[in-house]
Parts: structure tokens; C-alpha cells; sequence
């Protein structure tokens, strides 16, 4: 059985995450959609904005999933899962997660990629976020949570983009040097063509690995490895072990195309969010004429410099041991 | 090596300094200094004064042993590895 896939929407308080959800669940195309909303207050509401049929739409309400109703939001997409199985519940192709808007996302996509109940049923589609295109700036110098939720989406999109300009007003160029690796969809009057929302996290296009600089923002920095030379797997091996290992939670996301010395022209794509990364993927070819190892950090104050030192010292290493 | 060794107590949170030494580098935190010998053909040694406290194929081993050493409040992450591919 092929693993189902599972799309979750974040983005800070009032930006525009219950509009999205309800103009994509009117889509014909994705009407086939479980739903799963995250409530933080005492009486929730967001559930009775979307319209769709009741029996598709869960609440998680009293507090927040990423951290307290985490086992909950395992155990209601387990029920969705078994009801489907079971063919009481209304088919359904997709499962997206509305989280409330002071959540972290991180812990609720290590949920969905390691839970042993739901991690091999599940299949992480995309993780979007919505920024305000009139309130964003501020709320991203204001409030952390709303940087990390922009840092580590897959997809980022800009709503209420019929009151101002987010191109003019820079915050797209601030979300691109944030998370140069996330497209950037504008949706008006909460509509944008739902595909390119859940495509986003399986594309590997080159483009989307580039980030013309080191930035920083809000304690948060966002730099680009860059490696001629191809490295050998056991290097990127021992680099995410070593990585995980000592920058614990200030690694936010990392993603790379890497030139691998045992896959001549298959790059490998590698993406984690803090310490749990998926299984590398490998291409069949380049996405460009560029064959070079590009690895993108989204960080909480970790030093490109020695990043970069680190995997030179572990590939010098491993091809040490590989001549000896 | 000396950069990595800086950014590795930067990252533990400790206050010290890195020196290049004859046979290696020289690690001085908090009144502790250990030294760093490279063993060839690769590999580490930790050395306090006389006493050799452990060798390492590699810098994962190395930096592990170190962090243990200077940095025992320092927390530890484990890489995890999903169950989904891309």
C-alpha cells in the first residue's frame, strides 16, 4: 500500500491558514481531503470557517500540537487512517494539518516521519507556511515563531496579497534570503493553483538551492555550502551524524543537492529539519549544468565557516582511510 | 583543525582557546589543556599531561570525546533517520 500523503499549514496567528485551507478543500481536485485542525483556544472556531463535510474535518483542541496534543494529533491521524481502512469514513487521498498559529512545526514533522504508528502509512507531502503580506514584517521581527514557521516550510505562501505589495514592500525578498529554498506563492484573496503548494517538497530544482549571501535575521542565519570537488558518502554520512550531533535544535533545516564520489552524475538530495532527515534521495541526473555540491543551512547562529571546515576535515579523513 | 576545534566549544558553550602546538593543537579550557596529536596514517590522540586519554579514527569520535571531556552539561544529539523518502 503506497504511503498517503500528508501536507501541514503553518504560519503565524491570522495569517491567513484557515482561508487557504477552505479555498483548497473547494478545488475539485482536492476534495478528497482529511483535515485535521489544531484549535488553542479554549472554543475553537477555525473548524467552522472550512467548509467541507464534518465527518472530514478533526479538531485538536487544548492546547498546541507541536507540543502538548502531539500523541494526539498520532493517535487522530491513526483513527483517519483505520476508519479509511475500514471504509466507514468517506474515502480520502490526503490528510492536511492545520497547526494553530503559535505552533513549532518541526516537532509535528518529526512526528509524522519517525512515529513507528504512522511514519511508514504517511508521507510527508509538504509543509506550508502563510505569511501576512501586510502584517508579516512585523510579525517576523516581533515574533520568533512566525521566523522558525517561514525557515522550515517547504512552500511558503504570501496571503492578503490584494492589500499590499509583498514584492514592494520587501517582505518576499526577505523570505527568499530567510528560506531560499522554499518557493514563494502569492495567493489572493486566499486562491492560488493548489498543485504547486504540494509539490514543493519533492522538487529539487537547482534554483531553489541558491542564496546569494549569508543572512541574518532575527537570530536566525541562513548560509549556502558550496563544494567543487565531489564527497565521498561516508563523508556526508559522518557530516549529518557529526551536524546533528553537536548543533542539536540551532540546526533548523538543512537541504542539499551533493556531488557524490560513488554516484558520478546522481546527485544525492539530502533534507532534515533539526536532527531527523529523510533518506537521501538520488536524481538521475543534475537539475543544471552546475555539478556541484550546494547544501543549504537555515540556522539558529551556526557558523558557515565551520560547516564547511568540518566536512573538509571528514572528507580528508575518509579518503585517508580509503587509500590506507 | 584549529577552526573546528573553536567552533566546537563555541558550540558547547564553553569559554576557551585553541593553540597550534609542535605535535598538534592544544585545547585549554577552564584551567583543563588537553592536546591533540594526529596519528598517522589518521586518526587522533587526547592527551592530558602524560596520559593519553583516548584515540579516535576521526573527527566524530574526537570532537565526541572532547565534548564529554570540557563539556559534559553540553547536550547530545542523535541523528534520526525517517521513514519516508523524498
Amino acid at each position: 500500500m503506497s504511503a498517503l500523503p500528508v501536507s501541514v499549514i503553518t504560519g503565524f496567528l491570522g495569517s491567513g491558514k484557515t482561508t487557504l485551507l477552505s479555498r483548497l478543500l473547494r478545488d475539485p481536485a482536492f476534495e478528497r481531503t482529511a483535515v485535521i485542525i489544531n484549535e488553542f483556544g479554549a472554543v475553537g472556531l477555525d473548524h467552522l470557517l472550512v467548509e467541507s463535510s464534518d465527518e472530514q474535518i478533526l479538531t485538536l483542541e487544548g492546547g498546541c500540537v507541536c507540543c502538548t496534543v502531539r500523541g494526539d494529533l498520532v493517535r487522530t491521524a491513526g483513527d483517519l487512517l483505520a476508519r479509511r481502512a475500514a471504509g466507514s469514513i468517506t474515502p480520502f487521498e490526503r490528510i492536511v494539518i492545520e497547526t494553530s498559529g503559535l505552533a513549532d512545526p518541526a516537532p509535528i514533522v518529526h512526528a509524522l516521519m519517525t512515529d513507528r504508528d504512522i511514519a511508514e502509512a504517511l508521507r510527508l507531502e509538504a509543509l506550508i507556511a502563510t505569511v501576512d503580506a501586510v502584517t508579516g514584517a512585523a510579525t517576523l521581527d516581533a515574533h520568533p515563531q512566525s521566523v522558525k514557521q517561514a525557515a522550515l516550510a517547504d512552500c511558503i505562501v504570501l496571503t492578503k496579497s490584494d492589500l499590499a505589495d509583498p514584492q514592494a514592500n520587501g517582505l518576499a525578498a526577505r523570505l527568499q534570503a530567510l528560506n531560499p529554498a522554499a518557493p514563494k506563492l502569492i495567493a489572493v484573496h486566499g486562491a492560488l493553483d493548489a498543485r504547486r503548494l504540494f509539490d514543493s517538497h519533492a522538487r529539487h530544482d537547482a534554483a531553489l538551492y541558491e542564496t546569494p549571501s549569508h543572512h541574518h535575521h532575527g537570530g536566525i542565519n541562513t548560509f549556502c555550502l558550496r563544494r567543487e570537488k565531489p564527497l565521498h558518502a561516508a563523508t556526508l554520512s559522518l557530516f549529518l551524524q557529526l551536524v546533528a550531533e553537536h548543533c542539536g535544535a540551532k540546526l533548523l533545516r538543512l537541504k542539499g543537492l551533493v556531488d557524490v564520489v560513488e554516484s558520478p552524475g546522481r546527485p544525492a538530495v539530502i533534507h532534515g529539519v533539526q536532527h531527523v532527515f529523510h533518506p537521501p534521495a538520488w536524481l538521475d541526473a543534475w537539475p543544471d549544468d552546475e555539478p556541484s555540491t550546494r547544501i543549504v543551512v537555515i540556522s539558529q547562529g551556526l557558523d558557515a565557516q565551520w560547516m564547511g571546515d568540518v566536512l573538509e576535515v571528514l572528507d580528508d579523513e575518509v579518503k585517508a582511510c580509503s587509500i590506507s | 583543525m584549529a577552526s573546528v576545534l573553536t567552533g566546537a566549544l563555541g558550540l558547547w558553550q564553553v569559554a576557551g582557546a585553541v593553540q597550534r602546538a609542535e605535535d598538534g593543537w592544544i585545547v585549554a579550557v577552564d584551567g583543563a589543556t588537553l592536546r591533540i596529536v594526529p596519528r598517522a596514517p589518521h586518526g587522533w590522540l587526547i592527551v592530558r599531561g602524560a596520559e593519553t586519554l583516548g584515540e579516535h579514527a576521526g573527527l566524530p569520535g574526537l570532537l565526541r570525546h572532547l565534548r564529554q571531556e570540557l563539556a559534559p552539561h553540553a547536550q547530545a544529539g542523535r541523528l534520526i533517520i525517517g521513514a519516508q523518502s523524498l
